[in-house]
């Protein structure tokens, strides 16, 4: 039998990997997905007949980045990086992990593409560097810019992994000095229609990649089309962005109760009271990181005692610093329930700045604020004053 | 004939980078390293929160997030006049500490390991014997027959991943390397994948998540030890430096006895410059557990570290001519892309140059530092490698590509030990009652500098701070340090001077080029 023909599991115990390991994964798949362990057979005989062709052909496009949601990719556990990149997907390009350099590298890329055409995964991270006609990034002697133009018409899926490849991030930031942005606004200018899966919060968290490899190649829900179908408006799984971080934090019944930190080092930050009052984005910040939590589930922000800055937001940067300050009228609850979106934002992505900061409700700042006296912040909103002398109770 | 070859890009390695060369008759001849990635967060931390630079900051490197976060919070600290409590010292030790070890397992094994080891070769390798000469080498010892089965199946399905295209069987590889090592090489780097998350786990625990982290806020820590997270934290570490005594170290020592000959060219200028890393108690760059200062070619004394003695030049970069010439306390960043040009400008990295000379930056910067200062367990671990060399009281034999690799792995020992030891400190301070972790400022100007150590080598930042806002931020990497091209007088950069004079076997797959290229961690 060809060696195309066999099973996944087939394939994969010629790697070496055992039935035991197999279903780890698949147990930790089902976590994620919300999905109850009785379900690990039925993700299992799903994957296993899924997959009966071979391993999914990727590539991972490098654009402005840091290199932080490769080093994330790296910290995850079941499955763990090499897993991700040798079990599961065949990565035939990737530029921090990759044996191949120089010419030999972008070789990889070219024949994968011609090869797999319409048929591979193409995950971005990074901003899209559109500066001096995208010489702000040169890759192979050219403007990145190429490099995407190559790649991305002939993938059949693009995963933006991390906050600046789904809208820029930090890189677009004010004044945007490379001129930024994400790699799905800039396919739509270039009239590319491949489906983006945006994930953002900076870096990526590696248990979300997964998630999607599994949710959308493994289950072949991008063939039947059923994955956009779980995407909300801005192109988030609604699994893993459907909620907000406060709908989920450990310390909400704090929040409930009034009992908030004041300060940094204090006895109430002993107690893990709630961090609203330093500033804390949950409220309006839609991620499970609560639940799904960092680096094998040790621990997340706000469990560290800083308040959550919001990276998975769009324009997140320019939208929630001072990291530190609250909002004046930021209202919880005040969002909708299917995009998770209150209309300033809503107005901002698809009107730019201007119409962002002409809605009402004032968390949209604009730009040109930030530089002068910045957003508009209070030292404690109204409601949690009239409850901050619970908070003192030690 | 002299030919030019290029790397580009370079891969394994944080971001994006493009190294021309000129080869004759095999040898480099000259050498031209370009920064090919501009985004300007110098530019974007203008006008913000100084505590915001904590935050944004560090996002310049997913690699190395902690040093950048720790620099940027220093000069926050230092422009607002404040000074953090004892406790939050340590737990800042802690964090980095932890964030060394991540990093330098991550760059042996992940990013450098494929480059002396033909992962190819492995599958000849006879099981038995693997284990045999694991014994002998004295490292751990790993499931090798499931390790070398991994490979054949990669290999019998035809889909090789990220080995496609890599260069097997290239000649630059040691030709005399036991294939029964190169597997105990494939099986380590499948297992420090493990290890180094686990190291980065501990950075987690105390900072949130890693890569970024969320805790060492201007003026201490908003993390709060407890003696059960003290202990989990603990173990992880004695988890992560068994491993670097008992596999990390001895995996060094048994493939450079290969690779002897890179001990004679990828020394470069020989100037090292270190800031220094690792606060004690009083927090003065003078008094650092891995001591500042600097070495010039030539001389075996390190002389005091004086950020005042930089100067960024960019006539060879992509920068207006007025950024030019300035110390980064002053200094400005005006992007401008004209076109790639080997004789013009060729990089969007400036050139620093300190007393106008290139410096190293580094472990084998703060390697040879700590020694020449006679810190201790430094002076202890790089003796007993320089006898295994055969090069006993001859640290300068470390200027070379061999050197720098050797460096950086004694560094991970030294560090893994530290580290155990502030975990100690801290449980003690603990047990002994209060530990302050945070001292708030109310001043809203001034001027700071945060000039600390990254595992790659010297960082500054550099903060203005008028009513509350951020009104200059200038940042010098220790990758600026390094793949920095020529400055005004048309001097080379560091790499740029490494690659000049080293082999290059096969101009087609200049391995020996990017082996230097990636010894710096760049």
């Amino acid at each position: 039998m060809a060696h195309e023909d066999r099973l996944l599991y087939e394939q994969l115990a010629d790697r070496g990997v055992t039935r035991r390991h197999f279903l780890k994964f698949c147990g930790s798949v089902a976590a994620m997905l919300g999905l109850s362990e009785a379900m690990v057979p039925t993700i299992a005989a799903a994957v296993e007949k899924a997959v009966a062709l071979k391993l999914t052909p990727a590539v991972w496009l490098d654009g402005g980045l840091c290199t932080g949601c490769t080093e994330s990719t790296a910290q995850s556990t079941y499955p763990d990086v090499a897993q991700i990149v040798l079990d599961i997907l065949s990565m035939n390009y990737m530029e921090t992990l990759m044996y191949a350099t120089g010419e030999s590298a972008e070789a990889a890329l070219k024949e994968t593409v011609a090869k797999y055409k319409g048929k591979f995964i193409m995950i971005y991270e990074g901003a899209v560097m559109t500066g001096w006609d995208g010489n702000a990034l040169r890759i192979a002697g050219k403007p990145s810019l190429e490099q995407i133009m190559e790649v991305a018409p002939n993938a059949a899926a693009i995963l933006a992994v991390g906050s600046c490849a789904v809208d820029g991030g930090w890189v677009k930031a004010y004044p945007n000095p490379a001129k930024a942005m994400g790699i799905g606004e800039y396919l739509k200018s270039q009239n590319v229609a491949t489906p983006v899966i945006n994930l953002p919060t900076c870096p990526v968290n590696p248990e979300w990649i997964v998630t999607m490899v599994v949710d959308v190649l493994l289950l072949g829900k991008l063939e039947s089309g059923a994955i956009l179908k779980d995407l909300d408006q801005f192109g988030r799984p609604k699994i893993i962005f459907g909620q907000t971080v406060h709908d989920n934090c450990p310390r909400r019944g704090h929040f409930e109760n009034g009992e908030f930190v004041q300060q940094f080092g204090s006895a109430e930050e002993a107690k893990n009271y709630c961090l609203y009052a330093m500033g804390c984005k949950g409220p309006q910040t839609y991620t499970n990181c609560p639940t799904v939590r960092w680096n094998n589930q040790v621990s997340w922000c706000v469990e560290s005692g800083s308040p959550c800055i919001g990276c998975g937001d769009f324009d997140w940067v320019d939208e929630n610093a001072p990291f530190l300050d609250r909002f004046r009228h930021i209202g919880i609850g005040q969002y909708t329930e299917t995009g998770g979106y209150n209309p300033a934002k809503v107005a901002a992505l698809a009107g730019g700045v201007v119409a962002g900061a002409l809605v009402v409700h004032g968390v949209g700042m604009y730009a040109a604020g930030r530089i002068g006296e910045g957003p508009p912040t209070e030292e404690m909103k109204d409601y949690d004053r009239k409850r901050a002398k619970k908070g003192g109770d030690s | 004939m002299a030919t030019n070859i290029v790397i580009d890009p370079v891969t394994r390695i944080e971001g994006h980078l493009r190294v021309e060369c000129e080869v004759e008759n095999g040898v480099i001849k000259d050498a031209w390293v370009s920064g090919t990635l501009f985004r300007g967060m110098e530019m974007v931390l203008k006008g913000r929160a100084p505590s915001d630079a904590f935050y944004v900051a560090q996002r310049i490197c997913g690699v190395c997030p902690i040093s950048h976060g720790h620099a940027a919070t220093m000069a926050a600290e230092q422009a607002l006049e404040v000074t953090i409590p004892n406790g939050a010292r340590i737990v800042r030790n802690i964090i980095e500490a932890a964030q060394y070890l991540h990093s330098h397992i991550l760059w042996f094994y992940t990013l450098a390991a494929l480059d002396y080891i033909d992962p190819g070769k492995a599958l000849e390798a006879n099981i038995a014997n693997t284990y045999a000469l694991a014994q002998q080498a004295g490292t751990t010892t790993s499931d090798f027959k499931a390790v070398q089965d991994k490979l054949k199946g990669l290999v019998a399905g035809g889909q090789l991943s990220i080995f496609t295209n890599g260069w097997f069987n290239h000649p630059a590889y040691s030709q005399t390397m036991p294939p029964e090592l190169a597997l105990i090489g494939v099986a380590h780097y499948l297992e420090a994948l493990e290890l180094q998350a686990e190291a980065a786990r501990v950075i987690a625990i105390m900072g949130g998540k890693f890569p970024h982290f969320m805790t060492s806020l201007p003026g201490g820590t908003a993390w709060v030890p407890t003696e059960e997270k003290l202990d989990d934290i603990l173990f992880r570490l004695i988890r992560v430096r068994d491993f670097v005594y008992n596999t990390m170290i001895p995996d060094t020592l048994a493939i450079a006895p290969f690779y002897t000959e890179a001990l004679k060219y990828g020394g470069g200028h020989g100037n090292f410059l270190a800031w220094g890393v690792f606060n004690r108690e009083s927090l003065q760059m003078k008094d650092r557990y891995l001591p500042e200062g600097a070495v010039f070619a030539g001389s075996l004394k390190a002389e005091e570290a004086d950020p005042a003695k930089i100067k960024e030049y960019v006539k060879r970069s992509w920068f207006d001519a007025g950024d030019g010439g300035l110390n980064p306390a002053q200094g400005m960043t005006n992007p401008e892309f004209t076109k790639y040009d080997i004789n013009g400008q060729y990089s969007w990295a400036k050139a620093p140059r300190y007393d106008g000379k290139p410096m190293e930056a580094g472990p084998l910067s703060r390697m040879l530092v700590a020694y020449l200062k006679g810190v201790e367990p430094v002076k202890k671990i790089v003796d007993v490698a320089l006898a295994k060399l055969g090069a006993t009281g001859k640290p300068e034999v470390l200027v070379s590509l061999l050197g720098r690799i050797a460096a950086r792995n004694l560094e991970t020992a030294v560090v893994a030990d530290w580290a155990l030891e502030w975990v100690t400190e801290l449980t003690n301070a603990l047990k002994g009652g209060d530990v302050k972790l945070f001292e708030p400022s109310t001043a809203s100007s001034g001027d700071g500098a945060g000039m600390w150590e990254a595992p790659r080598g010297a960082l500054g930042h550099w903060m203005n701070v008028s009513s509350g806002r951020i009104a200059n931020y200038q940042i010098c990497t220790p990758s600026t340090w390094n793949i920095g091209g020529r400055d005004d007088a048309g001097v080379t950069g560091v790499i740029e001077q490494a690659l000049i004079g080293a082999p290059c076997i096969d101009t087609e797959k200049p391995m020996e080029a990017a082996r230097i290229v990636r010894s710096f961690d760049p």
